[in-house]
């Protein structure tokens, strides 16, 4: 097969201009097709721009996370994918109507979201594994040095079915018809380029009563996060810095990756039954926090800085409690902090009859050895791990945003 | 005539809307009709509302006694841009098309003796492309010399299936089974080759090759039969002579087919159908093995479902070329499909990466096979369209 005739397919889709969404926002909003509540239109960001949606946004209600391995043969028909990927992107979360197909394919849009997409709705957010890099695209010497695949930590109990991937797709909205809309869509213009590796879907509360949303440990989860609206922070914790070395390498993080950052994610299931057969305040030990309020142990409300000086032995917040050992709020570990955005999960129920529910933990940072990895390590057989069980997942770079309509996913990497 | 008979058609149209009309209505005065075009013969494609460039929805209605079919074609060549059929009398129904530059009028083919008729024609001018595009339609007749190659493509494929099976017969009638496991794959292959899908061969694909799901008693039930049923007991110890009734009864199974046959008509309208379906089946049943009765063959099978798929694109061919702008990346994901499955036979037997290569690539054939269905379904082609 040529280049020009997997071209043919992904971009020309199904049949001749069954490309999607041409009309655009404007035309959604001239037939009244955007929906959704006053709140989520105020968190509606435009498709184009630095960076990706879906990192600095706060987490919308429902998300599908999808590791995909890349099945394109050679750099052309990688490349067509990345294209493929942007413009199904830049139509899904525009809206309007799609290109209607006459007698000449069946219908461009499986109709999940009624006749004209609403847009406005749907964040998608696209990462490359290390394994892309690999010999297939000879992509190798462009490999940002701090992606490597997820190493496996002291507690982890990985099944390998369930980790890595060539490419890292997660979409989110508010209602999970837009979810699954969204993700039939993108595979059916990239069949023959992509095939799902695993795919979780995930669920994030809403306050309960306010503040942060809760875990399915009942405790209210991603509460430390750095400020996301706080640019100079960003730059400091979450995006990747081209040009330099990170945390014990020696390789400069390559140009391409402007406005990327790295992301991890972790399937962690929670034993929730043998959970909740302990007593709270052994719990709120575990974690530091108050179930309740989510204040530290020391403090009133949940945005209350914890007061390690004045508790040095660990009396009142155990010195092994979740919250002390993840972000002991020393100056040394002040670049370590991570931008968390971590769903839930319900899957279904174990061999023994126990209920499969956990978290997809994902974090956002600048390097991976430098954030996460140093928070996990400093976790590790922290009490919590008893009632845990992380079992997939993977490291991925999140690409740099698209900047205008010339733009497409992986430009700077490819070319 | 023609006109007599519809005039009788348009006074019970007027009297339908006017029921409607006077339903329900309340003490303030009734809004007037929304604006529509109008369906039916005797006034296609007249109507308050205009065709413009872009994606628009357009509003029909049938003001007809009976159903009506309405194309939006492309007047000068008779190319079908958009359909609705079945519109039944006295109802309104959307059409969604998106215009390029071009010409447009409506073609209304009310039930009934009337010809069809064609409204006015509108421009539309421009340089913007990326409309709805407009395809010639392929009548029933244009379907007819692949129905007949389709039709000599099994008798000769019967032919040969009905030879294996009889050798596949004669192994366990001897008591040889391990003849008989050779035997069963090139006779399992030949039926698989034909492209039966979706009740091509009737009940005798049930017969001859259905599968223990929907059996009450799975693979131990009376009405197991067929090539899987001889696989299941030559590939899990079964004795010759236990096997032997089933054997019998699919060598007859397979000759009464074949003694059918001629007499079957292969309907036109279902060939286009098949370019996708077979492969459908293939994709469901033999690419996750779940067709495996233990010999491990279902790559093989795999191979000879494509094989009937491409004869069928083959005889599609002719009507395709002008039609289907995506018949290169047709053949393209043919060759790539099969250059996967070449050499395989269990999908337990394939790596991961090379399982998801053969399923992207399986997949992707689908994607570009389904607009065939949609382009060569028959239609009727506009009389008077030059």
């Amino acid at each position: 097969m040529t280049p020009s005739d997997r071209r043919s397919f992904l971009r020309g889709a199904l049949a001749a201009g069954v490309a999607g969404a041409v009309t655009g926002p404007s035309a959604a909003r001239a037939a009244g097709a955007v929906t959704g509540s006053p709140a989520d239109r105020a968190t509606v960001r435009s498709f184009h721009g630095p960076h990706q949606a879906g990192i600095l946004e706060p987490p919308r209600r429902r998300t599908a996370v999808v590791a995909f391995d890349v099945i394109a043969t050679g750099r052309g028909e990688l490349t067509e994918l990345f294209r493929t990927l942007t413009d199904r992107a830049r139509a899904l979360t525009a809206g309007g109507a799609p290109v209607e197909a006459g007698i000449s394919a069946p219908p461009a849009d499986s109709g999940v979201l009624g006749p004209d997409l609403p847009g406005g709705g749907l964040m998608m957010t696209v990462g490359v594994g290390a394994s892309l890099f690999d010999d297939r695209y000879g992509l190798a010497s462009r490999k940002p040095p701090g992606l490597t695949p997820m190493r496996t930590f002291p507690n982890d109990a990985l099944d390998p079915a369930w980790c890595h991937g060539d490419l890292s797709v997660q979409l989110s909205a508010d209602e999970e018809d837009t979810v699954v809309h969204a993700l039939r869509d993108v595979a059916r213009h990239t069949r023959g380029a992509l095939q799902v590796r695993w795919k979780i879907n995930g669920f994030a509360g809403p306050p309960r009563p306010s503040g942060t949303p809760r875990n399915l440990m009942g405790f209210k989860d991603g509460i430390a996060n750095p400020d996301a609206a706080d640019a100079r922070e960003m730059s400091r914790l979450v995006w990747a810095a081209p040009g330099t070395t990170g945390h014990g390498r020696d390789a400069p993080e390559p140009a391409w990756t402007a406005g990327g950052s790295y992301a991890v994610i972790r399937l962690i299931r929670m034993l929730v039954e043998f959970w909740d057969r302990v007593g709270l305040t052994e719990q709120e030990q575990m974690f530091g926090r108050a179930r309740d309020t989510g204040a530290p142990l020391d403090g009133n409300h949940e945005l209350d800085e914890p007061r390690y000086a004045e508790d040095p032995i660990g009396k009142v917040i155990p010195l092994t409690s979740h919250i002390r050992l993840a972000n002991p709020r020393t100056p040394q570990a002040a670049d370590s902090r991570i931008l968390r955005r971590s769903f839930n999960y319900d899957r279904g129920v174990d061999a023994v009859g126990n209920l499969d529910m956990g978290l997809i933990f994902t974090c956002y940072q600048q390097d991976v050895a430098r954030q996460f990895e140093a928070v996990q390590t400093r976790l590790s057989d922290e009490p919590l791990t008893d009632y845990i069980r992380p079992f997939g997942g993977g490291y991925f770079f999140a690409l740099p945003g698209v900047r205008d309509a010339a733009d497409f996913y992986a430009r700077a990497l490819l070319s | 005539m023609e006109f007599a008979m519809r005039l009788p058609a348009l006074a019970a149209g007027a009297a339908l809307l006017l029921a409607v009309a006077g339903d329900g209505a309340g003490p303030a005065p009734k809004a007037p009709p929304a604006p529509a075009i109008e369906a039916g013969a005797s006034r296609c494609g007249t109507g308050r509302v205009p065709l413009r460039p872009g994606p628009q929805v357009l509003p029909l209605r049938n003001d007809g006694g009976t159903s009506t079919n309405v194309t939006l074609i492309d007047p000068r060549t008779g190319a079908i841009y958009a359909e609705l059929e079945g519109m039944g009398p006295g109802t309104v129904r959307s059409l969604r098309v998106t215009l390029g530059p071009g010409s447009y009028a409506f073609r209304c083919a009310q039930d009934g003796p009337g010809d069809p008729v064609t409204g006015p024609v509108t421009r539309i001018t421009g340089t913007g492309g990326g409309g709805t595009p407009g395809i010639v339609p392929v009548s029933e007749n244009d379907l007819y010399a692949s129905a007949r190659a389709y039709q000599t493509y099994v008798s000769t494929g019967l032919g040969r299936l009905v030879a294996r099976t009889d050798a596949l017969r004669s192994a366990v009638d001897d008591g040889d089974l391990g003849a008989a496991r050779a035997a069963w794959t090139p006779a399992h292959l030949a039926y698989e080759r034909l492209g039966a899908a979706y009740g091509t061969f009737g009940d005798f694909d049930g017969r001859i090759d259905g599968r223990p799901a929907g059996l009450p008693g799975g693979v131990h039930d009376a009405g197991f039969t067929g090539f899987h049923r001889v696989e299941y007991g030559l590939w899990h110890g079964e004795s010759a002579s236990s096997l032997a009734g089933a054997t019998d009864r699919l060598a007859r199974d397979v000759r009464a087919l074949r003694s059918a046959w001629p007499d079957e008509r292969v309907e036109p309208a279902d060939l286009p159908l098949r370019a996708h379906e077979i492969l459908e089946n293939t994709l469901q049943f033999q690419l996750t093995g779940e067709a495996d009765q233990g010999s491990g063959t279902t790559l093989r099978t795999a191979a000879a479902n494509l094989e009937g798929t491409r004869e069928l694109v083959d005889l599609l061919r002719p009507l395709l070329r002008p039609r289907y702008a995506g018949l290169a990346g047709v053949d393209a994901s043919m060759d790539r499909m099969a250059a996967l499955l070449k050499g395989r036979s269990s999908v337990g037997a394939l790596s991961r990466a090379d399982r998801e290569r053969l399923n992207g690539a399986a997949g992707e054939l689908l994607e570009r096979l389904a607009p065939i269905a949609t382009i060569c379904a028959p239609r009727r082609r506009p009389q008077g369209a030059e």
